[in-house]
């Protein structure tokens, strides 16, 4: 499940009636089951990106593959059931209202059309359903196994967090998105979920990409590491290459980066 | 007296179809549809002239019922498609449907004179009343069920993840234009049928009898809640018919002290402020202050060690 990019183009007014252009021919390659983190500074891109290949932002020009297929031209739905996602706001990535066990038939469900006749057939979660859940959970080693009736607004937001995870990787998704997943988690709870993430995707074996601000997570997880400055690569480094740096060079790269745009 | 309380009931029943219409769009949409007023009495005219012209209740009912659902289908398209706010969309949809119930109609109202039942319902010793009773019971009984039976489909929850978060449902490859368009299109369905029900039973149907039926519908809704407080669907489809009959016994119990018809409107309206005030007002050793309601979801604010602190019992469905 490859994903490749192409002369991708695309840009978005500011205020005072200009327009800034952030990506402007930009190609990517990712071969299939590569786990790659993106790192940059604010404003670099990083999440446009995650946008874009979502189908969340439409990109100008440029073509975008995956297993090369076309996902430009599926409506949000279709290319919705090609990738997990994961949201940096834990309250983004799940219902609140339903419990844990209705999220992850709904991420389970993910091929299917839910919306269709089809969907109409059987009570679901049914026993079946929530016990494959709950054991699914075990194998994970999450203590919310036992909770698979609880609604996900009374979770934690790290435990609200895991799911939206485990439900990303439900439904065979082609491609993961991690968007600053563990950005609003406390130390305890993003070292649980990235733990997590790197078992699952592992697991899985899905092309996958992480955006993360965290330089420790940048140089510990992944295949390989990507840093973006202004809709542009300003570097790119395989898991080997990567243990020669240390975080203080990423900063330093951050740093003359800016530096030179100020300039 | 006991007829007042059967008529009463009999109302509530008439009307709890609109209350579940409502539900369904407000509560499980998350979408404010304003077409209710404009289906509820298009809903009541259709069925008064089909029925007028012989034809039987239930078939007079269905057409009712497929009028409103593409009343509701042109509000979800003006949103889905056209991209105009749900408030807006319902506003439009509602004015147009004035005069598609008048030309449906042909007059301002229409007497219903000659309702012949498809099923002899019993009594029960109480005459019209009585058999109205148990045939809106036995029809409303049947729509909870199947309501409660869909909603609890895979269909029905992409619904609910819709109303809940629309992002995670889009995210979660939920067609959200064609959810959209079924849920509103089948809350006013219900909502015809609660017109045409409502018109059988006062016997005429008036082109403005839809006028505040959002808010009426929203008031059932509010009350069957604050009542009883559900935590599953099938109880909340329960609670909001249980509202719209609570809703009629309030009415009733105001006109029985000697309120005068010209001031129904604004007891309607202090009441349902009554029943929206119910979850807020604090009684001592009975309910917890709208601030501690506010605090119980963990969400965002906490970390693992504080949820597991908390009482894991909180949220299950029962």
């Amino acid at each position: 499940m490859s994903l490749r990019v192409d002369q991708l183009s695309w840009g978005h007014p500011v205020p005072g009636g200009s327009w800034r252009q952030l990506f402007r021919n930009f190609d990517f390659l990712s071969p299939s089951g590569q786990f790659t983190v993106v790192i940059g500074s604010n404003g670099s891109g990083k999440s446009t990106f995650l946008n874009l290949l979502a189908g969340t932002l439409r990109c100008s020009t440029g073509s975008i593959r995956l297993n090369d297929q076309p996902l430009q031209q599926l409506p949000d739905h279709r290319r919705a059931r090609r990738i997990g996602r994961v949201m940096q706001n834990p309250l983004e990535g799940t219902c609140p209202g339903l419990t844990i066990a209705e999220n992850l038939r709904l991420a389970a469900g993910r091929r299917r059309s839910a919306i269709g006749w089809r969907a109409l057939t059987g009570v679901h979660p049914s026993r079946g359903d929530r016990s494959r859940y709950r054991e699914l959970l075990q194998q994970l080693g999450l203590p919310l196994a036992d909770r698979i009736d609880t609604l996900v607004g009374q979770l934690s937001g790290g435990q609200r967090q895991t799911i939206s995870l485990v439900m990303a990787t439900l439904g065979q998704p082609q491609m993961l998105l991690l968007d600053e997943h563990t950005a609003a988690l406390d130390p305890k709870a993003e070292a649980t979920v990235m733990a997590l993430t790197d078992r699952l995707v592992r697991q899985l074996g899905t092309t996958t990409l992480m955006v993360t601000h965290s330089l420790d997570q940048a140089l510990r997880f992944g295949d390989r590491l990507v840093m973006l400055h202004e809709g542009r690569m300003l570097g790119d480094w395989s898991a080997q290459e990567r243990q020669h740096l240390t975080p203080d060079d990423l900063r330093k790269m951050y740093v003359s980066a800016n530096v030179t745009q100020n300039s | 007296m006991i007829s007042l309380w059967l008529g009463a009931y009999d109302q509530g029943l008439a009307y709890a179809s609109l209350a579940l219409g409502t539900y369904l769009t407000l509560r499980v949409l998350n979408f404010a549809d304003l077409t209710v007023d404009g289906s509820f009495a298009l809903g009541g005219g259709t069925a008064a002239v089909l029925i007028t012209n012989g034809v039987p209740i239930p078939l007079a009912m269905l057409a009712a019922m497929v009028l409103g659902g593409l009343a509701g289908t042109v509000t979800a398209l003006i949103h889905t498609r056209l991209g105009v706010n749900d408030l807006f969309a319902g506003i439009l949809t509602t004015t147009g449907l004035y005069t598609t119930t008048l030309r449906v109609v042909g007059r301002s109202n229409i007497p219903i004179t000659d309702i012949t039942p498809v099923v002899n319902w019993p009594t029960l010793g109480q005459g019209d009343d009585g058999r109205w009773g148990v045939a809106l019971t036995c029809v409303m009984l049947g729509m909870v069920c199947l309501l409660a039976l869909i909603l609890a489909t895979d269909f029905g929850l992409a619904l609910r993840s819709i109303g809940n978060n629309p992002t995670m449902a889009r995210a979660n490859a939920i067609n959200q234009g064609l959810g959209l368009t079924i849920g509103i299109a089948a809350g006013n369905a219900l909502v015809a049928m609660a017109g045409a029900m409502v018109a059988m039973y006062q016997g005429f149907a008036d082109v403005t009898m839809g006028i505040g039926s959002l808010i009426l519908g929203l008031g059932m809704v509010i009350i069957g809640e604050s009542v009883f407080r559900p935590r599953s669907v099938p109880l909340a489809l329960f609670a909001v018919v249980v509202g719209a009959i609570f809703f009629r016994l309030m009415i009733a119990i105001a006109l029985q002290l000697g309120l005068e018809p010209v001031d129904l409107k604004l007891t309607t309206a202090v009441l349902l402020l009554g029943a929206m005030s119910l979850g807020h007002i604090k009684l001592p050793g009975v309910n917890a202050s709208p601030l501690e309601l506010a605090s119980e979801p963990a969400a965002l604010a906490g970390s693992e060690g504080e949820v597991d602190a908390a009482d894991p019992s909180q949220g299950e469905r029962p």
